[in-house]
């Protein structure tokens, strides 16, 4: 790997990194901005005393006592919300690595270079993982920032690692949208695909935790929603095997990828 | 001694779908290109040339064979033989948010010598008189294919793989790009062309292939197929035309197929055009309307030809 695709990657994808990053930390800054005031944040967690578990879940949150502080706010509020608009990038992301280019008919040109399909997709998956590290950064950056300017009195380390943490998720699904790619060959078939990815997992992981017994623990357990709680760093209770298992799916997902991109025609 | 073969394909078949519904592109392909030569792919459209590219290009995995370019695999080799080839797809597609230059660095710098590369590009697209510094978007579709001959052919490669190059060039560019090819040949260099132009193969190439339904029907010389080369001709008389003219027509041997529509007189005719001139000038000719037959016509013509005198 010569990394030249990874470099062009990001030079063509600057302004997405700016865009993305800006507009999740302007809703970071918004959140901040309703956690800088406890008589906002105490008349919510009043109203979310009245909610089933399963509605507080879809807020991110299995324990109405999060939304008591301000810490707790932001981390439940943001960072279930920036996980789904983390993964609508992904998805996005997932069809750039090799999809976008296989169906405009650039593949052919590209392929013709002396460049290994191997090294290509690798290549261009590293130049998208490490966009949407950019962006979480940039994320995390703007929404701990805003925390320090309004006064809010927060653990940045804590905010910031829990919006570090919805990576993995991110990687994830953009991985998945890239072997759904490869497989399909067709975008919008891996487009539905994953979106219906997306939406499954959040659904899991909602009812998953908020009902009982065992079929409820499968559900949430395969949901990639529930590995990145960010309630995890405010309650002390984050676990690193979460981040290996979303890592290892991962790691096969971009197997998968190449065995079939380097297998398989190109652009039929 | 080095193999003055530069592509050599053997029993090279691409099928697609299986059972009821298998298609066959290409079927049992053995075919050479020398090195030095400018090599006429032809064949009508879905004959299977851009098949076979893609097949060279290890795009796409034949069905069964296999080919080898410069002595190498096509695909356990096909890194290091893409160092060495340029190619032009026919169905050409680039980053439409990007500048030409900005394309031809990037491209440069996969080719791993941004600077040599740049420079003969630049050469190139004044050559084309290619505007560099426009977006892809911006392009009309010829310059955008002014820009994908600069791509295939700005790393000077030893053999150029060019599928349909000229459709959308206007004819001064294509004579440049023929004389491109001249230069090419004379630095002993190898061109594989495919095209259904058959006045570009006889422009340029020295030798051709004929395909048809994804099978290759003939290798010859350009002089030995454009031996069997007739025309069209279309008559048009003033007034009507004269009695007894399509009769008198149809008994000379050079003119064949002769038909008559209103004032239009249509032949196929072979060799010198005096007989046909002298034939015709009982009547008052409003105009003379050559026609060059399509590569179909001159594909049964050779063969038919070809059984005549076997």
């Amino acid at each position: 790997m010569s990394g030249i695709v990874i470099g062009n990657t990001l030079r063509a994808s600057w302004k997405q990194i700016l865009y993305w990053g800006l507009g999740l930390g302007a809703l970071g800054l918004y959140i901040d901005f309703i956690a800088s005031s406890p008589d906002i944040i105490s008349g919510y967690a009043e109203l979310f005393k009245t909610m089933p578990p399963a509605l507080l879940q879809a807020f991110g949150a299995s324990d109405v006592a999060m939304f008591t502080t301000s810490e707790g706010w932001i981390v439940s509020i943001f960072v279930s919300e920036a996980a789904i608009f983390l993964s609508v990038f992904a998805v996005m992301a997932g069809l750039n690595i090799t999809a976008n280019d296989e169906q405009s008919g650039v593949m052919d040109v590209i392929l013709s270079l002396p460049i290994s399909r191997a090294a290509y997709l690798l290549e261009r998956w590293i130049g998208y993982a490490l966009i949407g590290l950019a962006i979480i950064l940039l994320t995390a950056a703007i929404t701990v920032g805003g925390m320090i300017g309004m006064n809010i009195d927060a653990p940045g380390d804590v905010i910031f690692a829990s919006i570090l943490n919805l990576y993995p998720g991110a990687l994830l699904v953009m991985t998945v949208t890239s072997l759904l790619a490869t497989v399909m060959r067709r975008r919008a078939l891996a487009i539905g695909l994953s979106t219906a990815f997306v939406i499954v997992s959040y659904l899991f992981n909602a009812i998953g935790a908020a009902a009982g017994g065992a079929a409820a623990d499968l559900m949430e357990s395969l949901s990639y929603f529930s590995y990145t709680h960010g309630e995890a760093f405010v309650q002390g209770t984050y676990d690193p095997a979460n981040t290996i298992v979303l890592l290892l799916a991962v790691l096969i997902g971009v197997g998968l990828s190449l065995k079939m991109f380097v297998s398989r025609d190109i652009g039929i | 001694m080095a193999s003055a073969s530069i592509i050599e394909m053997r029993g090279l078949s691409k099928s697609y779908g299986s059972g009821a519904k298998q298609t066959v592109a290409l079927s049992n392909l053995n075919l050479s290109v020398n090195r030095g030569e400018i090599f006429g792919y032809l064949g009508p459209n879905g004959a299977g040339k851009t098949t076979t590219i893609r097949l060279l290009l290890d795009l796409i995995r034949p069905s069964q064979g296999g080919a080898t370019i410069f002595g190498m695999d096509v695909r356990a080799d096909s890194v290091e033989i893409h160092r060495r080839i340029g190619f032009f797809p026919a169905e050409l597609s680039l980053w439409e948010g990007r500048a030409g230059k900005q394309i031809i660095h990037y491209v440069a710098s996969v080719r791993g010598d941004t600077r040599g590369i740049v420079k003969h590009a630049d050469e190139l697209a004044e050559r084309l008189d290619l505007d560099t510094s426009k977006k892809v978007r911006d392009l009309s579709s010829g310059n955008k294919r002014k820009l994908g001959l600069v791509i295939a052919m700005m790393h000077s490669p030893e053999l150029l793989i060019l599928d349909e190059p000229t459709g959308g060039l206007d004819p001064l560019v294509q004579q440049s790009f023929h004389s491109m090819m001249d230069e090419y040949r004379d630095r002993g260099k190898t061109v594989f062309l495919s095209s259904h132009v058959l006045s570009e193969v006889q422009a340029i190439c020295d030798r051709v292939g004929i395909l048809r339904d994804g099978e290759l029907k003939a290798v010859e010389s350009v002089e030995k197929i454009m031996n069997v080369e007739f025309s069209w001709i279309d008559v048009t008389f003033r007034d009507a035309v004269p009695a007894g003219m399509q009769q008198k027509l149809g008994r000379m041997p050079s003119i064949t197929d002769v038909s008559a529509n209103g004032k239009v007189l249509r032949m196929r005719m072979v060799g010198d055009f005096d007989p046909l001139l002298r034939a015709i000038s009982d009547g008052y000719v409003e105009s003379l309307h050559i026609e060059e037959p399509t590569l179909e016509e001159i594909f049964l013509a050779y063969y038919s030809g070809d059984k005549e005198k076997r």
